[in-house]
């Protein structure tokens, strides 16, 4: 199966956000609500994902309340791949 | 994740629009209706009527058509997909296909339960998802309208099941709205009793008793629902979540 690398997902979270008028900060310590990040964006990043990998990411909104950062996005959604 | 609130763009009207059931009744009502509009359609049934077949051929350019049972996941997305390259990214919702029920639940048969759960509620819930991780996918917005029935808010024999199924639509329109954050706009349509096919499962006397509680002393037809149909796709209202009944006030 295809994987996405982090850098790869943080480019895809960048256009994602770029679409919106919005820029993605370089530090991954950046919170989310300071981005415009919001819970839709995450599921547009993951479409994108899925979309160049293959494989469908399926997972329950709990996993996504713990998510408050730019590094938790991309943390997030690699350990998904692996799963 | 929490999601802080924040003005979001309006959701721009629909252009091409995909419509499930749309080769009679209300269904072909709608997919004639959206192509006098000017917009592109992609409707599907089990059967391709030759009344849908006609419009196909009237606005070829505009309208992409197949045979497709609602409830066949595969053969849907297959259909979505082909319709996109020959019309463009589908940016609107009418899940329409439904099945009618004509017997007391004690007397309805479970298989026959099963079928109207699938394709009532199961299918148009698969479609929706299926059209909207698309329109996500490609950073679009877009609109949705399911078509349910004054029978999800009013108690009728014989109807059991798809009241039911009608009920769980009303409830996932109000669902998706919050869930998808402004960012697809979701609402339903309930008609009242048609005098057509899906009102066959009533007796005359039901019928007759309904049009004497009726106001405005008429059976809903197709082409009243249309406008509020097309109104949900094309307007600019802010209306999202709600479920709006097209009955000449019989139900209230």
């Amino acid at each position: 199966m295809k994987e996405l690398s982090r850098a790869q997902i943080r480019d895809l979270m960048g256009e994602v956000l770029k679409n919106q008028g919005k820029a993605l900060p370089a530090d991954d310590a950046a919170d989310l609500r300071e981005v415009g990040f919001r819970s839709l964006d995450f599921s547009e990043l993951a479409l994108r994902v899925e979309d160049a990998t293959g494989e469908e990411l399926n997972f329950d909104a709990p996993g996504l309340r713990r998510i408050a950062t730019v590094g938790d996005v991309l943390d997030f959604l690699v350990e998904l791949q692996r799963q | 994740m929490s999601d802080p609130t924040t003005p979001a763009r309006p959701v721009p009207p629909s252009s091409v629009v995909l419509v499930s059931g749309g080769s009679r009744g209300l269904g072909l009502a709608i997919v004639t209706d959206l192509l006098d509009s000017g917009l592109k359609v992609a409707a599907f049934a089990r059967t391709v009527t030759p009344e849908l077949a006609k419009l196909a051929d009237a606005h070829p350019e505009r309208t992409h058509v197949g045979s497709v049972d609602v409830t066949d996941l595969a053969a849907a997305q297959a259909f979505v997909r082909a319709a996109e390259e020959r019309l463009g990214p589908i940016d609107g919702l009418v899940n329409n296909a439904a099945v009618g029920q004509d017997s007391l639940h004690v007397h309805t048969a479970t298989a026959d339960i099963a079928r109207i759960i699938e394709t009532n509620l199961t299918a148009p819930l698969q479609l929706t998802r299926l059209a909207v991780r698309r329109m996500l996918a490609q950073g679009r917005r877009g609109r949705i309208v399911n078509i349910t029935s004054i029978c999800a808010q009013r108690g009728f024999p014989g109807l059991v099941a798809y009241s039911a199924t009608k009920g769980g639509m009303d409830a996932a329109t109000r669902s998706l709205a919050r869930e998808l954050g402004g960012r697809v706009l979701v609402n339903a349509v309930a008609p009242g009793f048609f005098a057509s096919e899906m009102s066959a499962v009533l007796g005359q006397t039901q019928l007759d008793q309904i049009v004497r509680r009726t106001p405005t002393g008429q059976l809903t037809e197709p082409e009243e629902v249309v406008p509020v149909v097309r109104l949900l796709l094309r307007d600019q209202t802010n209306i999202n979540g709600q479920v709006i009944v097209v009955d000449g006030a019989a139900s209230i």
